[in-house]
């Protein structure tokens, strides 16, 4: 308020009051932004509640290549993760550690811990099939079974013992709605999934993945193969899936994972290098690495 | 690809600052040419206006291409948003260096008092911080701008020191008040340049740590 001091003379003074008000104004709008961005930089730091995935200390091995690094990171709920990286560093690999799709392969050795809403994937009395019910997968290239539309959903809830038809009908209806996908398939669903276009199969292959009533799903690049627009409807029914599921996708698009997720991991070399809130790895990242990789100045 | 984006980017930075040499150089001429009353070099300075204004066009231009052609992150991005914001403050100084150049070929016809004191001693403080703040563009520093607070808060009393004692010189002589109501708006104009170098600090601070401050 110096300023009043100073202009405090007879003539100066109404042009005096009225500056006095427009700079309260101005604080109140001041205040605002910087409460806004305090609230912000808050966030950064939070823990996360109640994540659906913790992993802890953990540890990947193909043969002599040591894969995975002590990676420690937890997934929240009902989010979007993106796992960013170079080719290489690790970003599949560990996807796949949370269905377990690593079982199958003979060379594979791991150490640590993955919990899944606080249960250990690896412990020895962990039900495998339960847990990769409740995790599912959507992959890079389309890939529903050469069978019909109606068929491809329908197969994992008949895996599951489910078989009133009323019941599957119930499913399908549902699982293609929220897939967006039921307006342009309704009609033909006895018709081969092989015809669909990729963006329908990728649809197509996200309601599979939601008949089984599963609480996260893994997708690694689900929009390599896909054109922008069958891109943009798959990032737009990504967004609409949070509210009801996890959502972990790895991707190599920058602009994609800035895009949709909530919280971006950016892995290098097998090593989980940063994690935080997308809006702040993309904008101000703590690692010089991670600056380094985003703004493309690698190598 | 992004080695393009950043050798563009590096080009921009130099513009900018070339742009910000510009916009000092007129303020700083106009100032001079109105301290000795020097008509011509004030009417040299109004030509300057179409250089800035290119500057301003291009580097706009050219920021928006980058930023849809690489859609930038991290440093690259707060960068470029800096360079946005920057050029309009730039060209306001600019230009205010033009308006100031307008006012001395209006006064010194007349047989004019000299500028008041007071308005070379805020002009020495407006150099400074413009200076310092393309300095601390150029270096990505933000040590420069640490003292920016207190240096605005001086040029405010300046500003209405100016004032008042204007008024006086207006009331003792209404044949002065067309002068005087002049030097009131030249100490105004250097207030909105101090006020534009705080703005900029302000950008500058954010494309080094990433967080918004406020300064004035």
């Amino acid at each position: 308020m110096k300023k009043k001091k100073i202009g405090d003379s007879d003539i100066s003074k109404s042009k005096d009051s009225q500056l006095i008000h427009d700079e309260n104004k101005k604080n109140d709008v001041n205040n605002m932004i910087s409460y806004e961005e305090k609230n912000r930089m808050n966030t950064n730091k939070e823990k996360i509640e109640l994540p659906v995935i913790e992993v802890k200390d953990f540890n990947l091995w193909y043969d002599e290549n040591y894969a995975l690094k002590n990676i420690n990171i937890s997934f929240p709920r009902n989010k979007i993760t993106a796992i960013i990286g170079p080719s290489g560093c690790g970003k599949s690999s560990l996807l796949r550690c949370f269905n377990r799709m690593n079982d199958v392969i003979d060379n594979c050795k791991i150490q640590g811990r993955v919990l899944f809403n606080g249960n250990d994937l690896y412990a020895k009395n962990a039900d495998i099939r339960l847990n990769r019910k409740k995790i599912g997968m959507i992959f890079q290239k389309p890939n529903p079974f050469p069978m019909s539309i109606y068929d491809n959903i329908t197969y994992g809830p008949k895996l599951h013992k489910i078989e009133d038809k009323k019941v599957l009908d119930e499913i399908i209806e549902r699982c293609l709605k929220k897939a967006v996908l039921w307006d342009e398939v309704s009609d033909r669903l006895e018709e081969t999934a092989m015809g669909l276009s990729g963006g329908q199969q990728q649809r197509l292959c996200i309601a599979r993945a939601l008949a089984v009533e599963p609480e996260i799903l893994l997708m690694d690049e689900p929009t390599a193969s896909l054109d922008p627009i069958a891109t943009q409807k798959i990032e737009e029914l990504i967004l609409e899936l949070k509210k009801n599921w996890t959502i972990i996708i790895v991707t190599h698009n920058m602009q994609q994972a800035a895009r949709i997720s909530d919280y971006t991991g950016f892995m290098y070399l097998g090593e989980l290098v940063e994690f935080g809130k997308t809006i702040q790895i993309f904008e101000k990242p703590e690692k010089k690495m991670t600056e380094n990789y985003i703004t493309g100045r690698f190598g | 690809m992004t080695l393009e984006m950043h050798k563009d980017i590096k080009q921009l930075k130099n513009q900018v600052l070339s742009m910000g040499s510009l916009a000092l150089d007129m303020l700083e001429s106009s100032i001079n040419a109105l301290i000795s009353k020097d008509v011509d070099s004030a009417r040299k300075i109004e030509k300057k206006k179409e250089e800035l204004k290119n500057y301003d066009y291009k580097i706009e231009e050219k920021t928006l291409r980058l930023l849809y052609l690489f859609q930038p992150m991290a440093i690259d991005f707060r960068r470029i948003a800096t360079i946005l914001k920057m050029i309009t403050y730039l060209t306001r100084i600019g230009r205010y260096g033009k308006d100031i150049s307008k006012i001395t070929q209006e006064i010194a016809l007349k047989r004019s008092p000299d500028v008041p004191i007071n308005i070379i001693h805020m002009w020495e403080h407006i150099h400074y911080m413009i200076s310092k703040v393309l300095e601390a563009f150029d270096k990505s520093e933000i040590d420069q701008i640490k003292d920016f607070k207190e240096r605005d808060d001086e040029v405010d009393k300046f500003r209405w020191s100016i004032f008042r004692e204007c008024i006086t010189y207006m009331m003792e002589n209404p044949q002065s008040i067309t002068v005087y109501a002049h030097y009131i708006m030249v100490a105004r104009y250097l207030e909105r340049c101090g006020d534009h170098a705080c703005k900029m600090a302000e950008k500058i601070h954010y494309m080094v740590t990433g967080t918004h401050i406020e300064i004035s």
